[in-house]
């Protein structure tokens, strides 16, 4: 398709149901920003690539603390946070979707809303590992000098500091498993209208119907 | 799993992390996910049905 058929055939303003506004589109660019540069200050120099990480890693830590906080407050206060909650009928439909791989009589799961089923569970798997890692370094912060404080591991037994870098580092190496399965995600062809609607914020009214259920997103 | 320190002056070993060992196994379980995946599409588009 040339470049004028494209933009011929693009949906016309009130066409376009909006599925992410612009700060949420910021905020999650520069969520992946922080989260990348952590796994590349964090991974790299295990890896063999020495080079001085830890200021980037904390001041990149400091800025994912940050946009966590906003987004929860965000998403509590001004969006509708049921959007991204797992009901029964998301357990029923993710169901649903496994046997139908193995039945083609049997019942299919219905159009999502917003999310779908898998997206909500990823939501939340994200959520409970970038919490555990974003808590962890906080307190980690606790052993290095920067401007704003001095360094005081003492406050905590060596037992305890054990465990909070144990947890950080698993929750770190998780992060590895959950952006390979959020990239694969992002490239299909089937999910790439999603994808685009995180560079330009909308999607197409046929999208909308074709892949949601009105009634529960109306956009 | 962990990574353990044992002070020069003996006692007991201490926890000190999370053992990097285990950095490979993370990412082959993001890559098993993806072929996992891809063959569950593949069935599923080959009997797929229309939802309403």
């Amino acid at each position: 398709m040339t470049e004028t058929n494209s933009a011929n055939t693009a949906p016309a303003q009130n066409d376009r149901v909006v599925r992410h506004t612009l700060i949420d589109r910021l905020y999650h660019w520069l969520m992946a920003l922080a989260v990348l540069t952590l796994m590349g200050t964090a991974f790299l120099p295990i890896l063999g690539i020495k080079f001085e990480w830890i200021t980037v890693h904390w001041m990149s830590g400091i800025l994912l603390a940050v946009l966590v906080l906003i987004h929860i407050l965000r998403a509590m206060i001004w969006q509708d946070w049921r959007h991204m909650m797992i009901w029964p009928s998301d357990i029923r439909d993710i169901w649903r979707g496994f046997v139908c791989l193995f039945s083609s009589t049997a019942a299919l799961p219905a159009k999502p809303g917003k999310y779908n089923p898998l997206q909500k569970l990823y939501h939340l798997g994200s959520a409970v590992f970038v919490l555990a890692i974003v808590g962890t370094g906080l307190v980690m912060l606790l052993k290095i000098d920067t401007p704003f404080w001095r360094r005081n591991p003492y406050v905590l037994s060596n037992d305890t500091w054990g465990w909070i870098y144990a947890l950080h580092g698993l929750g770190a190496m998780v992060m590895i498993t959950m952006i390979i399965i959020h990239v694969y995600f992002a490239l299909r062809p089937d999910e790439f209208y999603l994808t685009k609607s995180m560079f330009r914020g909308w999607i197409s009214r046929k999208e909308h119907q074709q892949h949601h259920d009105p009634e529960q997103w109306r956009g | 799993m962990f990574r353990y320190s044992k002070s020069i002056y003996g006692g007991q070993e201490q926890l000190i992390g999370a053992s990097w060992d285990l950095i490979p196994w993370f990412a082959a379980a993001g890559v098993a996910f993806v072929v996992i995946h891809l063959i569950a599409a593949a069935m599923s588009r080959s009997g797929k049905r229309v939802r309403h």
